[in-house]
């Protein structure tokens, strides 16, 4: 195999929000020119503003603007980009757009789009880990056509059971199932989820592995054959299947289990023919087994923690893979060092079911200092729209050990303000409270139980209730004040100007 | 001065003088000496009896405020006296219908009942989709749907109506 290497110039950016942001970032320390599409959603989106060049790519809708395939491909021609990084979501994970790039003499930042199509189909790649002897978790390899086909082989595999879309990712596109009672409602989501999200409605079962940690598995191959693993991400904090709060590395995994799944990834990258960034998510069972889940094919949102432990610049690790560089040595038997734990700031209400929050940002204030690391998509002003993922930024914070990141969580939370909006931070100060989450407890249902329970509940304590009070009625006084100070007579505002005046003259004497 | 201050789940009065920068309030039985000072716009730096909080105010509505502080967000209202009693007035004639409204802005994927039907508590009754997650609106008590307000294919807005249950 004959590697073309080309250091890129210039490269496209097919997404927006906080990963457009940090792919610029890259491409600004490597000094090549960042492009980005938006939609006219985001004509003053932060990615726009830190970008060397921006086109507009459609309306806001992304099926209209950050979906087009053919029109990004054809930009990226008539620009002159090298090459186009696609982020998370969006084409990332469509085959179909790698080779698109391909023909156009593009070169796609990612897999090959035979390997993204073998795990852009979960059961298509369950099928393929059996065969790399990699372990799976039981369930069907067939595409369940009907309810009644879908009825018919959760019996025979026995409730619980879950049901998913095979192209779904990212936590969507994916019911558990309990009874026969809740497959019928499970079922016409789960397709019409599907349908709507990844254009491809075929959906499977799997059995359900009961109270799982999901912990995942970095790993980077260039295009010489070589695949290293990075270590792991213990995810297990997520609502509905979404990632909420990761970590690196996990608490349940010692030396030798990351020794273990970290060979199962690249045995499952080899499979493939695996190239680039890319994620194998695992299912660890309370015994210590895991089960393959899925491979992300694309550079993850939680890839920070794993940067801040390893020292590795994915996506700078990425741009120079896809430049046909080679891994170099040191990345081989990497430990990870100290701790490190994301939460991410979705633009939802975790006291309202997690409803939508869209939006003005009136205030957004970042927390700084040691050990702490914002990803940020958003700036004090911006307009949060409900056309896209409500990701808004990632806070990311790391530690000599666990108990100190979680301090420093604790401390940066603190800080941090964005009003305006409604957003997932609360719920993090009193996840940070939890006994079980302290202790490293976690498994994949348990955030899900604990709000249904009432456990992570706002705490309404007397001090909170009377500075509530206290804020609400100054700020209540003042807009009457200012009602008064309206009907204030022209000579007097006059007079008021005067004195703004004197003042301004006194000033400039001190200078 | 006196003003009623409503929390999700109460109402406090309050009692507020103010002498220069410096306000007096009493809340039930507590006293509170505050040295309030504007940051940017709606935001305050609060001294109270020492200690130090910052409290960001944005009005939401008439009389409605939301309240950021460090360990979250409430929306409070604060009431005169007087519009205080009148409303309490008011709510003591209720009718029997629930108007169930729409709790985020996103679009109707589906309206799973039909006008007239009896549902049962927990049953879906109107499927939204908002930022690519669907979410079933379901009765949150058992009675009949006397009317839908939105279609399929319908953008709303957080407020908006979906449908009447008796």
């Amino acid at each position: 195999m004959t590697v073309q290497r080309q250091a890129f110039e210039k490269v496209l950016i097919a997404n927006r929000g906080e990963i457009a942001v940090r792919i610029l970032r890259a491409l600004r320390e490597l000094d090549k020119r960042g492009a980005v599409v938006y939609s006219d959603a985001d004509r003053t989106a932060l990615p726009v503003l830190l970008a060397d060049e921006a086109y507009r790519i459609g309306p806001g809708p992304s099926i209209e603007s950050y979906l087009r395939a053919e029109a990004i491909v054809e930009l990226a021609t008539r620009i002159g980009a090298d090459a186009i990084h696609p982020g998370y979501g969006f084409l990332a994970e469509n085959a179909g757009f790698a080779e698109l790039c391909a023909d156009a003499g593009i070169k796609f930042i990612g897999p090959p789009p035979a390997a993204m199509a073998a795990m852009g189909s979960k059961i298509e790649s369950r099928r393929l880990m059996l065969a790399a002897g990699v372990p799976v978790v039981p369930g069907g390899d067939e595409a369940l056509e009907s309810l009644e086909a879908a009825a018919t082989f959760a019996q025979e595999l026995g409730y619980p059971v879950m049901l998913k879309a095979s192209a779904g990712g990212g936590g969507k596109g994916m019911r558990k199932v309990r009874q026969p009672g809740e497959l019928p409602a499970a079922y016409r989501a789960v397709r019409s989820e599907a349908a709507a999200s990844f254009a491809d409605d075929t959906v499977y079962l799997e059995k359900l592995v009961e109270r799982p940690r999901h912990v995942e598995i970095q790993i980077l191959a260039d295009e010489h054959g070589k695949v290293v693993s990075l270590g792991e991400r213990e995810c297990s904090l997520q609502r509905r299947h979404q990632k909420v709060v990761e970590e690196a590395p996990s608490p349940a995994v010692d030396r030798d289990l990351r020794r273990r799944m970290g060979e199962a990834a690249v045995r499952v990258a080899g499979a493939v023919g695996y190239t680039n960034a890319g994620t194998v998510e695992f299912l660890l069972d309370s015994k210590g087994n895991f089960f393959f889940l899925e491979m992300n094919t694309r550079l993850q949102v939680e890839h920070p923690v794993t940067e801040l432990v390893t020292g590795v610049d994915l996506v700078r690790a990425q741009i120079a893979i896809a430049e046909g560089e080679p891994l170099g040595s040191e990345l081989e038997n990497i430990e990870p060092r100290g701790h490190a734990i994301e939460v991410r700031l979705y633009a939802e209400d975790p006291y309202r079911d997690f409803a939508p929050s869209p939006g003005r940002i009136e205030r957004l204030r970042l927390p700084e200092g040691p050990g702490v690391r914002n990803d940020c998509g958003v700036y004090e002003g911006d307009e949060v729209t409900i056309l896209y993922d409500p990701l808004l930024a990632k806070l990311i914070v790391w530690g000599a050990n666990r108990a100190q990141a979680m301090d420093r969580l604790g401390r940066a939370l603190s800080e941090l303000r964005i009003d305006g909006i409604r957003t997932t931070a609360p719920l993090f100060q009193r996840l940070l409270a939890d006994e079980d989450f302290r202790h490293g407890r976690l498994d994949n249902g348990m955030l899900d139980r604990k709000m249904a329970a009432g456990e992570l509940a706002p705490s309404l304590t007397a001090q909170r209730r009377e500075l509530s009070a206290i804020g609400a009625v100054l700020e209540h006084l003042d807009q009457h004040g200012r009602q008064t100070a309206v009907s204030r007579s022209h000579g007097q505002r006059d007079r008021w100007r005067e004195a703004g005046r004197r003042e301004a003259l006194r000033g400039r004497r001190w200078n | 001065m006196e003003l009623i201050v409503k929390h999700v789940d109460g109402d406090v009065r309050v009692k507020i003088e103010r002498r220069g920068d410096e306000y007096r309030l009493q809340i039930g039985d507590q006293s509170f000496v505050i040295l309030s000072a504007e940051t940017t716009s709606g935001v305050r730096s609060l001294l109270i009896d020492g200690g130090q909080y910052e409290v960001a105010v944005r009005s939401v509505g008439k009389d409605r405020y939301e309240v950021t502080t460090s360990a979250g967000v409430d929306t409070v209202q604060v009431q005169d006296v007087l519009t205080h009693l009148a409303e309490e007035t008011h709510e003591l004639g209720g009718s029997g219908t629930q108007v169930v409204e729409a709790y985020m802005p996103g679009r109707v994927v589906s309206v799973l009942v039909e006008e007239g039907s009896e549902v049962a508590l927990g049953q879906g009754v109107v499927v939204l989709e908002a930022m690519k997650m669907e979410n079933e609106i379901q009765a949150e008590r058992a009675g009949v749907v006397t009317r839908v307000h939105v279609e399929p294919g319908q953008a709303v807005e957080a407020g908006d109506p979906l449908f009447d249950l008796v």
